[in-house]
């Protein structure tokens, strides 16, 4: 039996986070996410898992980090201000090619910004925050049992392909209390990647499209993790020929995994002649909203991608092949439209709902906006 | 019900979102309803304007705020003048009168005008109480959760050596609404 109850958004995120085995935390308190850290650190030391307040954000990335490669699973939580600051150690962590949540719920930006109002604006800092050619997965919840499933995915698809994975959440979901069935364990999928004993020292050696496996470091071997580019071997290399393969083993451990890694929700897309695509609370709001604009016989329908990195490119543009109209609704002035823009073909009507100053959209703009592109 | 709005207005430390939450807590976990509470705060939450939206409903809530209000209780006038607009037009309005008193156009409500804070000082002893008198109140004229689901859930939550105080303020809440 799946438990009903009532929690905090920041609290669901905590409860999937241990469920799916997180057995290290390190973070830096920030609205509005800190009831994670503050929930870790009453709960994780009960279960004989590491809860660690650092100095800083980027301490915290760097703990996790280093934990994840001594075979932890590890989380960190924060907020824009403290997610510019990890930038340069998601960069690490991709070079490395070593698995960490991050969590981060959005608030208004730039800079310290308003801590406690809702916005969507990190979505590309969640892409390319961190500078170089680089793969990342960046999952949105919406709805409660959502923002469960997706946390436990994010250390899942981070287990799997070693890779940093953002969890991008709302204030307003985050600060909310609210109803929720956490799914019985045993019910979902929770994925460990197995321990390998050094055979040799080409750790980072493998296939294109294979993930490097879990390596059980402690026996001994003389094992270099490097933030430099590098070779097989994980010493520093620029060898052109060795830069090539390894940029591609890093890219195509994501991009030829994508039927894994991307996941959406269409409502009322079957015969939808304007969509609306959103994310996030946005979507909620959107869902309200074409609800209602079915009630008043407009044939409107939702694309809601739980799957922010890599973008849901394919699904969307199969549904471009019947829905030629294509609502952005978003919490900042204009973001993931310009995704959405480089899927949709030419003569794919373009319209966006763009707001980035606190309010989150009430389901009557949304809908107005969806009544007058109808037209 | 299909659903049913209800805002608290408050400025920050009136116990507004411990309302809010044992609310959704009893519609949730005694009722098996659907139910969300959104804060909504600034920086300065602690004396700044404060709302909660509370939304319970018969199937899941797709958005969070409140957009047409059944039910207000407010007790300060900055955030009865900051939120007090998506009210609908027979919406229950409960005012602290002493603490608000410019109402302006009130025609479309029903308004009840008791002083909540004041009561919760001296009859239920503790300016903290706020929150349970306010939930008291909201029982009494929505009847959104049951007297006896709100009552036990009061017993269980509250804590030790606060059980009888907390009871007096249901009786507070209950007796404040004629």
């Amino acid at each position: 039996m799946s438990q009903r109850k009532v929690l905090q958004g920041n609290i669901i995120v905590a409860k999937a986070a241990l469920a799916a085995g997180c057995d290290f935390f390190a973070g830096y308190p920030i609205t509005p996410s800190s009831e994670i850290a503050q929930y870790m650190s009453k709960e994780m030391p009960k279960m004989e898992r590491t809860f660690i307040q650092m100095e800083d954000e980027i301490a915290s990335l760097g703990a996790c980090i280093g934990a994840s490669l001594a075979g932890r699973k590890t989380l960190t939580a924060t907020s824009g201000p403290g997610f510019s600051l990890m930038q340069e150690h998601v960069g690490m962590a991709v070079m490395a090619e070593v698995p960490v949540v991050i969590v981060n719920v959005m608030r208004g930006g730039p800079s310290t910004g308003m801590p406690t109002k809702p916005a969507q604006a990190d979505m590309m800092q969640a892409r390319w925050g961190t500078h170089g050619d680089h793969p990342i997965i960046a999952l949105y919840p919406a709805f409660s049992d959502e923002i469960f499933s997706e946390t436990v995915r994010a250390f899942n698809l981070a287990e799997k392909y070693w890779n940093p994975v953002i969890l991008l959440l709302d204030e307003v979901l985050g600060k909310a209390h609210m109803d929720v069935e956490i799914p019985e364990p045993g019910s979902y999928e929770v994925y460990w990647e197995k321990t390998h004993e050094i055979k040799d020292l080409n750790i980072y050696d493998r296939n294109l499209g294979e993930n490097p496996p879990r390596i059980d470091f402690f026996h001994g071997y003389p094992i270099h993790i490097d933030s430099l580019e590098h070779d097989a071997h994980g010493w520093p290399s620029f060898d052109a020929k060795t830069v090539d393969k390894m940029q591609k083993l890093r890219m195509q451990k994501i991009y030829q995994n994508l039927d894994d890694i991307i996941r959406y929700k269409e409502y009322f897309m079957d015969d939808a002649e304007v969509m609306v695509f959103s994310f996030g609370i946005s979507a909620r709001s959107a869902l309200a909203a074409v609800k209602t604009a079915r009630e008043q016989g407009i044939k409107a329908g939702l694309f809601q991608a739980l799957t922010i990195w890599p973008f849901p490119r394919a699904a969307l543009q199969e549904r471009f092949k019947k829905t030629r109209k294509v609502l952005t609704v978003e919490m900042n002035m204009g973001q993931m439209k310009y995704e959405v823009e480089r899927v949709a073909p030419c003569g794919v009507e373009k319209q966006t709902l763009l707001r980035a100053n606190g309010m989150p959209f009430a389901p009557a703009e949304v809908l107005d906006a969806i009544k007058e592109f109808a037209k | 019900m299909k659903k049913y709005e209800i805002r608290y207005g408050a400025v920050g430390g009136q116990g507004i979102i411990t309302a809010g939450a044992l609310l959704v807590d009893i519609a949730v976990e005694m009722e098996d309803k659907f139910a969300i509470e959104s804060p909504t705060y600034t920086a300065a939450v602690r004396g700044g304007p404060t709302k909660v939206d509370v939304i319970i409903a018969d199937e899941k809530i797709d958005f969070p705020h409140a957009t047409a209000i059944d039910f207000f209780l407010c007790t300060d006038q900055r955030p009865y003048d900051i939120y007090k607009q998506s009210l609908k037009d027979d919406a229950i309005v409960v005012l602290d009168s002493h603490l608000v008193r410019e109402l302006g156009d009130t025609r479309h409500w029903k308004v009840y005008q008791v002083p909540i804070i004041n009561e919760t000082k001296v009859g239920a002893g503790n300016v903290v109480l706020t929150s349970v008198v306010s939930l008291a109140v909201t029982q009494k004229l929505t009847n959104i959760i049951t007297y006896e689901h709100m009552l036990a859930h009061i017993k269980h939550w509250a804590p030790k050596g606060t059980v009888d105080m907390n009871i007096k303020a249901i009786e507070v809440g209950m007796n404040l609404i004629k």
